[in-house]
């Protein structure tokens, strides 16, 4: 697997925490509530890696459901990626909800929640894109956000295993609640040399950086 | 173009599409039929123009976007309930469509373009309504459920624990009188767990005279849906006879049916044996233990008005003891006691079981003597009776002996009512003690 120096990985951060702050600005203004997000922990993973961490240590007991909110991008020289946002499906539950003043008791998320939940999800996957397209100087064209609930086992099954992933864990908190949730990137190989090269453009990160 | 709006008019979703310059230039048939405007009028327009200042501004901004920097949107329903003024075909315009908008870029090969995918989510909102309305119904429902749950439970820990304190036994028994439920002082009173009488009727559980009583007193509450309260005699298993009351009121079904009993067993045996002691104290007297004056009086005014019906006889003994004051002067009022009693003791033992002794005063006796035969007969008790007193009595350091004069009077023979009775067996006394012979009928006794 490709590794990256920690000039390179805080260059990242760095691109992330612009792009996402922009983000929570966008949605507070949606909602109409503070919401404050929390310096992004950056890294690459594989797919596998990922699931693992999403199941936690409760791999064998009640699974945790997580919802995802998913748009592919593809960038005008060849960039491909799909960018993902997971939360834990009882922590959407209650945003959405509290959004909507709805205190109704049922477990699992409705159709018309997954769809504001979409909406969401859109306002910061696109929020986060135009701000990280602004930065390298590009243009990112988006497909429809997708929402899919599911057990956190199978929740990156219809992703190729040998990609690389871009994980950005963001805390989100908005008023009394706390929500942690995680912004992905999954790309292939040669997207990720493209995206880290225009990071280290972005920084002028010396380009020995990249061997 | 003309097949494209072919098949835009085809399809169940509105589409709008916007050239660069956000101008429609798609107007399918499906926002045609809820919009007020057909496609031919709206195309060139934008979407303001077409729509008046009726767009939620959201809509606005990321058409913009789409078309300017290719994002694509959605709009869900619940944060844009109705973005567009589209209304139901057919409906009166006073209330919107319920709406989700897709907003995605698209090109038309050489400038970007926008395309807005426009769904009626009405069904889906009334579904998710009912739904949620279920699902709060059934929260109340479980709440109440719960709430009632643990109001039942406290009320049972409330009864178990008043009955498991209770000073009286507290027992359920269903209609056929079986024991459902039995406290502690219940199974003490008993004698036996609730687990051992739980099987047959408790009646079952009495002496053999009472079981039928009380199974029938039982019976006839379940039936006429009455208070039941009896008293009855009960053996405990150590032996040791017991007088319990049982009360109980009836327990009933939803139905109104009586389902079984529910009460108290207490112990009343002390009080039951205080009465009888009382009793006894009332009509006997003390020193001799038979009966006192008032009490054989009664027996021999019951016995006459009995017999009047029947052609018995009843006969009347007098019995004074001759100088009875002798032994009292010579040996102490002690040693009088204790001849009173030996001749109360020799009198009771001569005559039967159903006559009646009575100590009548100081030292007089009465015995009344039920379906009396004849004069004989009379001769031979009457004989008995001096005979036996006659003997000899010990005093513990001495013996004495006393003799009795026996007044003797018959019923119907010698009088018709207790007071002529009495009398004449009196005088008919009082003859013999001075040695005159006796007044009437029965010839004075020569023993």
């Amino acid at each position: 697997m490709r590794t990256f120096s920690d000039l390179e990985m805080d260059a990242l951060a760095e691109a992330f925490n612009l792009s996402l702050g922009e983000a929570a600005a966008t949605f507070s203004a949606i909602v109409h509530e503070e919401i404050e997000l929390s310096v992004p922990i950056v890294e690459f993973i594989s797919r596998d890696e990922l699931t693992r961490r999403l199941q936690g240590d409760k791999a064998d007991q009640d699974p945790t459901r997580l919802c995802r909110i998913n748009q592919s991008f593809t960038g005008s020289d060849g960039l491909v990626t799909d960018a993902l946002l997971l939360f834990p499906e009882h922590g959407s539950l209650e945003i959405v909800r509290r959004m909507l003043g709805d205190d109704t008791p049922i477990a699992h998320i409705t159709e018309l929640e997954q769809d504001a939940l979409a909406e969401i999800g859109n306002i910061i996957i696109n929020s986060c894109m135009s701000s990280l397209a602004n930065l390298f100087g590009t243009e990112l064209i988006g497909s429809l956000p997708r929402v899919q609930c599911s057990d956190a086992a199978h929740l990156l099954d219809d992703k190729a295993a040998d990609n690389l992933i871009l994980v950005a864990r963001i805390g989100m908190v908005m008023s009394a609640h706390n929500l942690s949730g995680f912004v992905l990137f999954l790309m292939d190989v040669p997207s990720v040399d493209q995206f880290m090269a225009r990071v280290a453009h972005l920084f002028r990160l010396p380009s020995a950086a990249l061997q | 173009m003309n097949d494209d709006h072919l098949l835009a008019d085809s399809v169940d979703i509105g589409l709008i599409l916007l050239d660069h310059d956000g101008r429609i230039r798609l107007w399918n048939r499906w926002i045609a039929q809820r919009a007020t405007r057909a496609a031919h009028e709206a195309e060139g327009m934008t979407l303001t123009e077409a729509f008046g200042n009726h767009i939620d501004p959201r809509l606005t901004l990321v058409v913009r976007e789409a078309i300017d920097f290719g994002w694509t949107a959605r709009l869900s329903h619940a944060l844009h309930p109705m973005p567009l003024p589209l209304f139901p075909p057919g409906s009166d315009h006073s209330q919107r469509m319920m709406q989700a908008i897709d907003v995605t870029p698209t090109t038309d090969g050489t400038r970007r373009m926008c395309l807005l995918q426009v769904r009626d989510v009405t069904e889906a909102v009334h579904r998710e309504a009912l739904l949620k309305q279920q699902a709060h119904q059934l929260r109340n429902d479980l709440q109440r459920l719960s709430r009632a749950q643990e109001e039942l439970q406290r009320s049972e820990m409330r009864f178990r624990e008043l009955a498991r304190q209770a000073p009286a036994g507290l027992f359920e028994a269903d209609a056929e009188a079986r024991c459902t439920f039995l406290n502690e002082r219940g199974e003490q009173l008993l004698g036996r767990e609730l687990a051992h009488v739980a099987g047959s009727p408790w009646p079952n559980l009495l002496p053999a005279a009472e079981q039928e009583r009380i199974h029938d007193r039982w019976l006839l509450a379940v039936k006429s849906a009455t208070r039941f309260s009896e008293e009855f005699r009960y053996i405990h298993p150590s032996g040791r006879p017991l007088w319990l009351r049982a009360e109980a009121g009836a327990l009933r079904d939803q139905h109104g049916q009586i389902r079984g009993f529910i009460g108290t067993i207490v112990d009343i045996t002390e009080f039951h044996e205080r009465a009888s002691r009382n009793e006894f104290r009332a009509n006997h007297d003390s020193l001799t233990g038979q009966l006192n004056r008032d009490h054989f009086e009664r027996h021999l005014r019951a016995a006459i008005s009995g017999a009047r019906e029947v052609t018995d006889r009843i006969a009347l003994l007098f019995i004074d003891l001759d100088d009875f004051k002798v032994i009292n002067d010579t040996h102490g009022h002690q040693a009088g006691d204790t001849v009173l009693k030996a001749v109360a003791y020799r009198v009771r033992r001569v005559v039967r079981a159903e006559d009646r002794v009575a100590r009548y005063g100081g030292d007089e006796f009465a015995v009344l003597l039920y379906e009396a035969g004849d004069d004989r007969s009379l001769a031979a008790i009457v004989a008995k009776i001096t005979h036996a007193v006659a003997l000899p009595i010990n005093l513990g350091h001495c013996h004495v002996r006393i003799s009795c004069s026996i007044g003797l009077a018959v019923y119907p023979d010698d009088a018709q009512d207790p007071n002529g009775l009495l009398n004449q067996a009196d005088l008919r006394m009082y003859d013999g003690k001075r040695g005159r012979p006796a007044r009437a009928g029965l010839a004075p006794p020569t023993a």
